[in-house]
């Protein structure tokens, strides 16, 4: 199916959707991997439907590797900036041990996307430490009650011989596949994608197309 | 009007701005930085905005604008408001002329580090207004409200933002700003409000000060800038929700209404005005009432003053918060106090799971200790550290490290464990005298980064070469304030200064303190950096150790490396000597070798001075090299031993 084409399908899903509703997703990964940016593309995408948002990102110590996690509340007029525990209704986890910190705040029958990319600290690499399993997050994933759409890092496809972005991947198949394509509508963010990145338009929109189009695994 | 998604802590600068501010001065500090940087990055005509030496400097310089007669807004983290307080409280007796504005950024939870401190008490001790705005489209509106207030009654108002706010990016209809005609300078010389010589200048102020927050009370009255909403029958539940914790009302009666809590009943009191205490809306709230339920972060501030009106007032129902209910004094709100609360104050059957997720998920994650950015020249210093208390024969337990705010404490985390203490701005050099009196008989050293000694460290070094106290301290200077984003300080080199602004060389200036036994070592050059370590640890009095080499990361965004360095696989034999003791995140592991990732490597090289089997080589000579070069010959010149 060429790129147009799913788009409109999903837009005019989209222009269906009148009702009322809120919509709290959750963002975790590691520094360094797009995960703010997924972030700012919903946000943005949300503005430019009128639909109210908040994104609250947490950096930490911004730096390459350290923990970053951001929440985008979506459809209250006022809404408080942090999503509470079991109220998520997508997580979009970028990294395998980060993913278990999200685990708490899925909402019972929410998405949960895992981009099953692995990022080990020193101590981990040193043997010094432990690192989760796939099968141990998927274990934990499901008793919260999770959805989970599980990527490996694998999937990730090539454009001109080099991997797309993950993180404009991951979002696609976020859109592609749980009820966020219920919320945006996938034309807004690739004018979105297009805007924010002048300089590598095509990648980005390939990802993320890529990623609308992804097939979910088992992990 | 136009909608933007903006930060907190831009759209609090966006509404300084289009409410006429002249001069915006501040000191970087997380979560509070953005909100002068995005102003800095505007360079909006007409208005002075920099970066001052700390935050009592800049507090200092936004009420001299304001005794002039121009709006000027100062901004900080919390801590820097401690900082800052000196001053401030001064500044409050006097008042002010134009319109003075106090932004700081408090941080519940702790995201960034540093204390939870409530800095609504401050306002409390000082008799100022304080505005704590739930929203960031709040946060612009009300900087306008701030400035009028502060006009009216004569005095600084804080404007203070939690992280939450402050990080949250959020649509905001943002007007057109109306030029704002420029205020000519008015010089009032006036002793007996702008000097504190003698009881009878200082108790008239006080009285000033306090009649300024009574006038403060109408004036936020008459702006309506608290709300009170009472419900159509008396004797039911009335919520009070201060700053942030508004924010989740809605969303905590949806969830709430599901157990049987009816939103009709109830009477509320929104708090955007937290000093002067809202009296008159709380007494209302009591009259109406049955039951109080509080919702603020932190300490129980209006909690207390509830308390103390419903004692004036013979109330007897419940009052629900920390003193008397559920809440905690530690970390930030969400909605689930919103519904805990509700439940308490109505007995409803809120279930205990309700927002209990699993945390069984969470203890199976691996820990992350953040560690020095690739190429980091701290990293080298710390190395060089351990390795001359190693040479000149301690244990690393037995040599006291202090560290200091900013970049320079990741060594006190692994593979360095070097830093012992963090306390505040410039505390490392404090502390280090003090472990020398306190009795250590192992040399005492204390580390500290560029923009924090320009801070505050300068005082404790000039303390310690007037005593004379046997001490090293090792100057960590990268040229940046690297840890809040890359702010330029004195030190900045002359080519990232504003034009006009001259750069303040700390080579020259420990000198001039009045140290003799100053040395200036490249971080990337293991051996000679901890050879001078070892030395000034082994010699006696004040000896300052300058550790240069600039931030790799602002480097790196000109496109400068330190130089190349290349795995030789086959010498590699996996023994992680580079990896235990740089612990650098560019290099990982693969079946028989270490690996370089060439895009994170600033080639600094310090991998390779560690490997003892030659399997990491540097390879030419770079422009960075002759940069920091250039710096040492520099700064040698003003070098004494």
């Amino acid at each position: 199916m060429s790129l147009t084409s799913r788009i409109t399908h999903h837009a005019s899903r989209f222009t269906h959707h009148t009702s009322r509703f809120t919509f709290d997703i959750l963002l975790v990964g590691v520094g360094g991997q797009g995960v703010l940016s997924i972030g700012e593309i919903v946000a943005e995408a949300a503005c430019r439907r009128s639909i109210p948002v908040n994104l609250y990102p947490i950096k930490g110590m911004a730096q390459r590797g350290g923990f970053v996690k951001a929440q985008v509340r979506l459809g209250r007029e006022v809404t408080g900036p942090n999503i509470p525990q079991k109220g998520a209704d997508l997580v979009i986890a970028m990294e395998r041990s980060e993913a278990l910190k999200a685990v708490r705040f899925v909402r019972p029958g929410g998405d949960f996307v895992l981009f099953d990319h692995v990022w080990v600290p020193m101590a981990v690499m040193l043997g010094k430490a432990d690192y989760p399993t796939p099968e141990q997050v998927s274990e934990q994933i499901q008793e919260a009650g999770g959805r989970m759409h599980y990527l490996a890092p694998e999937s990730l496809p090539l454009y001109k011989g080099v991997p797309v972005p993950a993180n404009i991947f991951v979002l696609g198949a976020a859109v592609g596949h749980t009820r966020l394509a219920d919320v945006l509508s996938p034309s807004d963010i690739v004018q979105i994608v297009q805007t924010k990145w002048t300089r590598s338009t095509e990648r980005n929109v390939f990802a993320f197309q890529a990623g609308l189009e992804a097939s979910i695994q088992e992990p | 009007m136009e909608t933007k998604l903006l930060t907190g802590n831009q759209a609090l600068a966006l509404g300084a701005l289009h409410a006429g501010v002249r001069v915006v001065t501040g000191y970087p500090g997380t979560p509070s930085t953005e909100a002068l940087a995005c102003l800095l990055a505007l360079e909006p005509e007409g208005v002075y905005v920099e970066w001052s030496t700390n935050e009592k400097v800049a507090l200092e310089i936004a009420a001299g604008a304001s005794w002039a007669g121009q709006r000027a807004l100062c901004t900080m983290k919390m801590s820097g408001l401690n900082v800052a307080y000196d001053s401030l409280i001064s500044i409050a007796y006097s008042g002010c002329i134009g319109g003075l504005v106090v932004y700081v950024a408090d941080d519940p939870g702790v995201h960034a580090g540093m204390a939870e401190q409530d800095s609504r008490g401050f306002a409390l001790m000082s008799d100022l207004p304080m505005l704590d705005p739930a929203s960031v489209e709040e946060a612009y509106r009300l900087m306008r409200s701030a400035f009028e207030l502060s006009e009216r009654v004569g005095s600084p108002v804080f404007v203070r933002l939690v992280g939450a706010v402050a990080h949250s990016q959020a649509p905001v209809e943002v007007e057109e700003p109306a030029p704002i005609p420029r205020r000519k300078a008015r010089l009032v010389r006036d002793i007996a409000r702008f000097t504190k010589a003698g009881s009878a200048i200082c108790t008239a102020q006080h009285r000033d000060l306090l009649a300024r927050l009574e006038k403060a009370a109408r004036v936020i009255g008459e702006m309506g800038l608290n709300r009170l909403q009472l419900a159509s029958k008396t004797g039911g539940l009335g919520i009070v929700a201060s700053g942030v914790t508004a924010s989740y009302l809605e969303e905590g009666f949806e969830i709430a209404a599901r157990f049987g809590f009816e939103r009709g009943a109830v009477s509320v009191l929104w708090i955007t005005a937290v000093n002067p205490f809202p009296t008159d809306e709380v007494r209302a709230l009591l009259r109406h009432s049955s039951t109080i339920l509080v919702l603020e972060e932190l300490e129980p501030y209006i909690e207390k003053g509830i308390c103390v009106e419903a004692r004036r007032m013979g109330f007897t129902g419940r009052i629900v918060g920390k003193l008397d209910g559920p809440f905690e004094r530690v970390g930030e709100y969400g909605v689930e106090q919103v519904v805990r609360g509700i439940g308490a104050a109505l007995s409803l059957p809120i279930p205990d799971d309700l927002f209990q997720g699993s945390e069984a998920a969470e203890s199976l994650a691996a820990e992350r200790p953040i560690t020095f950015c690739a190429g980091c020249p701290h990293r080298g210093t710390f190395m060089a550290i351990n390795r001359a208390i190693r040479k000149a024969g301690y244990k690393k337990n037995e040599v006291v490290v202090t560290g200091d705010i900013g970049c320079t404490i990741l060594g006190m985390n692994p593979p360095f464990h070097t830093a012992w203490t963090e306390v505040s701005m410039g505390a490392s050099v404090g502390l280090a005298q003090g472990f020398v009196h306190g009795g250590a008989e192992t040399p005492v050293i204390a580390t500290i980064g560029d923009s924090t000694f320009f801070h505050a460290g300068i005082p404790g070094l000039i303390n310690a070469v007037q005593h004379q106290v046997p001490l090293t301290l090792v100057i960590l200077d990268n040229g940046w304030t690297s840890m809040t984003g890359m702010q330029v300080n004195p030190g900045t080199d002359e080519t990232f200064q504003r034009p006009g602004d001259r750069r303040v060389d700390i080579a020259e200036l420990i000198p001039a303190l009045g140290v003799e036994r100053f040395f200036i070592i490249d971080p990337f050059d293991l051996d000679e950096a901890a050879a001078t370590i070892q030395k000034a640890l082994e010699l006696p009095g004040v000896k300052v150790v300058l550790s240069r080499q600039e931030c790799a990361i602002q480097a790196m965004r000109r496109g400068i490396r330190a130089g190349k360095v290349r795995v030789i696989p086959e010498n590699c034999n996996l023994c992680k000597l580079c990896i235990t003791h740089t612990g650098c995140p560019a290099i990982g592991i693969d079946e028989d070798t270490i690996v370089i990732d060439p895009a994170l490597c600033y080639g600094c090289g310090l991998c390779a001075q560690v490997c003892n089997r030659e399997a990491i080589e540097r390879v030419g000579e770079s422009a960075s090299q002759r940069v920091s070069e250039s710096a040492i010959e520099r700064g040698s010149e003003g070098a004494r031993e």
